[in-house]
């Protein structure tokens, strides 16, 4: 049995024993080629699910939404990564989600109406393809390289900071405060965002370069520590910002200051959650 | 016979126009195309298909000035803004331009918004009509057609090497100089053919599936991220408020989203539309129904961005043919 | 290189050591730069990185935080949580465009009112010789 086949057959025997309320997975979008979330409340209605290399969007979000409903939901390596930062986060209860784990080949490059050949640049870099936990697993589990790389952060790292900062700015100006990075991430579910505030007004409502500049730079310091890099921020940014090189720079630093990857177990403290007193980090004394 | 322009005598004349004038045409920035002011007229772009933002900006802007409090000599004076600059807007599409002609319809109406008048008044819109359609444009069963020009000022058609002229109104006869136009053996091309999607009663209809348990089910995968509202040419709503900048207060209107958690919230902390359903709802009941039964017409036009760019493929023709197909409610 | 430029400096200073310390350097008739607008804190650990970032975007040229040593907190604990959100917040910053010695962290105690002044006095000197940098003026809100 292929991936698709395996994970509907496992949606069925969930919902027909009234094991989960809800089995949340993929289905084909409306362009024919891509794919788009499902949720399946009834049994007969598994035959819809899908999985390839264009179930790209992190289903772990919609937990959120579920919380105390038993829920099974298909996670590729980086979704279950999202799924234990939320039970580290008390969000989810890990005994209500079911994870169906999908050993992962990569997504790749799609747009509407097209499906590219070339991986995904977060699947490129990454080094896992098996989730880290799982109640069921689909596929076979293979030999992980352990090494992380940070290649695209090194690249901007290497520039001069002024040519860093145009960069920068050059980017947020495209910038036009839709939030879809933010809604889109597992990471960020705060019912009053930094963003909505009033006093202190953090940022404005004026769709500008200098606020969008704090928004981008804050949310990605927000999710310092926590993010898993599943990269459906830049996936659904209409303007096409490089988000990843934000939030993948912070994700090396607490990586080498703190030997931390979010995610990779639901215990573990984040960075930002502890402190060690005898830690000695380089702050400017 | 019709009037014509050299593709090189069209760039030429542009380049005049933006000495005096804001030029707004499509160019490519990174790997989109949006409608921007053009500093060289080459970089404007003739591809097939549209801008992934419609050029509403240009009337209703991302952010706008409303006024500020002028606190000088001791006086409290709030200072409107004005529109100064004439702008004329190359390359709008004809489901644009409808879009332009849908947003008239809550921005005209009396008390007119001033600001958006000014916009209107000082722009001329100069099309450039479909001779493809995309896959995904259904403007045929919104209210206009790949080649309607009753919404620009000048509508150009493009044929081999040049494009076929029509002027529309005063406005537009009175951009183009003397002589700029000559006279071409050429027809037309035919309107390509679009898709369409059953919007005929949609509105009756939506009013009558209001309840379903369908819309509960479309919202699940929604995000509520913003983008539809966003890239779409009708959509106008807005939050306002007071901010202070550079030392004096002024009064800004940005665009805002009915998807946008929070969107409803009201003093007291209560939100009508705090659920996912009823909020994604109100998106497709205003778009077919409210803004329907208010001006007589769809709050769409059929240009295919929101399912271009809707990151969980909530397709506006999907929930149209749905909402056709779902069960009446008896009427007891 | 606007040689000569008075550099605008924020400082968040902790109630409890290093405003007093602050408090001692004036009581003492020790000198510092004007350069500098003290905002005290109850504790290193309240400042937000978004108060940081904030000053950053509205002009200011550099950003001085300042707690008490780490062992001493006042609350036990906030100057270490501190200690950690900026170790990561400086290389950050450096990486959009901020140069890292805009960001100053210093530990100073109740009574190193000397060590204060010496802190600003280097801080400014060192601002300086940075190019100005230019607050958003018009488009901030606030």
């Amino acid at each position: 049995m292929n991936a698709t086949e395996q994970i509907v057959a496992k949606a069925r025997e969930l919902l027909e024993s009234g094991t989960v309320e809800c089995v949340i997975g993929y289905e084909r979008a409306t362009d024919g080629v891509n794919a788009r979330p499902l949720f399946v409340y009834q049994a007969e209605e598994a035959g819809k699910l899908i999985f390839d290399q264009t179930c790209a969007h992190n289903l772990a979000k919609y937990l959120l939404n579920r919380k105390g409903k038993a829920t099974a939901i298909v996670a590729k390596p980086c979704d279950v990564r999202a799924v234990n930062l939320l039970i580290n986060e008390h969000q989810v209860e890990r005994d209500k989600v079911l994870i169906i784990g999908v050993v992962c080949p990569g997504m790749v490059e799609t747009k509407w109406g097209r499906v590219s050949e070339k991986l995904r640049q977060a699947c490129e870099l990454c080094r896992e393809h098996t989730p880290v936990v799982y109640d069921f697993l689909v596929g076979e589990p293979g030999d992980e390289e352990a090494a992380v790389e940070y290649p695209d952060v090194a690249r901007m790292e290497a520039l001069a900071i002024e040519e860093r900062r145009a960069f920068w700015e050059k980017q947020f100006s495209r910038c036009i405060r839709c939030y879809a990075c933010r809604q889109a991430c597992p990471g960020c579910y705060c019912s009053e965002c930094f963003a909505e505030r009033l006093d202190p007004l953090w940022v404005g409502i004026r769709i500008a370069p200098s606020e969008s500049w704090i928004w981008n730079t804050m949310r990605a310091f927000h999710l310092a520590g926590r993010c898993i890099g599943c990269n459906q921020c830049e996936r659904v940014c209409p303007m096409n910002i490089p988000l990843s090189l934000l939030n993948r720079k912070l994700e090396k630093e607490t990586l080498e200051l703190f030997g931390y990857r979010a995610g990779v177990d639901a215990e573990t403290p984040a960075p930002f959650a502890t402190f060690r007193k005898d830690e000695k980090l380089e702050v400017g004394e | 016979m019709s009037d014509y322009i050299s593709r090189a005598d069209l760039l030429s004349w542009l380049e005049k126009v933006s000495q005096s004038r804001d030029l707004v045409a499509p160019v490519k920035i990174e790997d989109l195309t949006l409608f921007q002011k053009v500093e060289r007229v080459e970089d404007i772009v003739f591809d097939p298909g549209n801008t992934d933002l419609s050029p509403k900006e240009f009337f209703f802007p991302k952010s706008e000035v409303l006024f500020y409090v002028d606190r000088s000599d001791g006086r409290v004076e709030l200072v409107p803004a004005e529109v100064e600059q004439e702008t004329v807007i190359f390359g709008i599409r004809p489901c644009d331009a409808k879009g332009i002609a849908v947003l008239d319809l809550p921005y005209l109406e009396e008390p007119a918004d001033a600001l958006y008048r000014q916009h209107r008044e000082k722009t001329t819109l100069v099309g450039l009509s479909c001779v493809s359609a995309c896959p995904e444009c259904f403007c045929t069963s919104m209210g206009t057609t790949p080649d309607d020009a009753s919404n620009v000022d000048i509508m150009l058609t493009e044929v081999e090497e040049g494009f076929i002229v029509q002027v529309v109104t005063e406005k537009g006869k009175a951009l183009l100089p003397e002589g700029l136009l000559s006279s071409k053996e050429v027809s037309p091309p035919a309107a390509p053919s679009v898709a369409s999607v059953p919007s005929e009663g949609i509105a009756e209809k939506m009013h009558q599936v209001f309840d379903s348990p369908y819309w509960d089910r479309l919202a699940d995968r929604c995000l509520h991220c913003n983008v539809c509202s966003y890239v779409c040419p009708t959509c106008y709503c807005f939050d306002v408020r007071d901010l202070r900048s550079g030392g004096r207060v002024e009064r800004v209107r940005s665009w805002e989203s009915c998807q946008s958690p929070g969107f409803t919230k009201i003093a007291g902390g209560y939100d009508p539309r705090a659920a996912k359903g009823p909020r994604l709802r109100q998106r497709f009941a205003h778009k077919l129904l409210y803004f329907v039964e208010k001006f007589g017409v769809t709050h769409c036009v059929g240009c295919g961005r929101c399912v271009r760019s809707c990151p969980v493929n909530i397709d506006i023709r999907e929930v149209i043919q749905d909402v056709q197909g779902l069960g009446v409610k008896s009427e007891a | 290189m606007a040689v000569g430029h008075e550099p605008r400096i924020v400082g968040f200073l902790c109630n409890w050591c290093s405003y007093a310390g602050a408090d001692v350097a004036g009581t003492s008739r020790i000198t510092y730069p004007p350069n500098i607008r003290i905002i005290r804190v109850p504790c290193s650990g309240r400042v937000d990185p978004l108060l940081i970032v904030k000053s950053f975007q509205m002009g200011a040229d550099g950003v001085l935080v300042a707690g008490c040593h780490p062992g001493d907190c006042h609350y036990s604990e906030g100057n270490y949580h501190a200690r950690r959100r900026l170790a990561v917040l400086r290389p950050f910053l450096e990486y959009l465009g901020i140069e890292r010695e805009r960001l100053r962290v210093e530990w100073v105690s109740a009574s190193e009112g000397r060590r204060f002044s010496q802190v600003v006095s280097s801080f400014t000197e060192q601002l300086r010789k940075l190019e100005p940098r230019k607050g958003a003026e018009v488009e901030v809100s606030s």
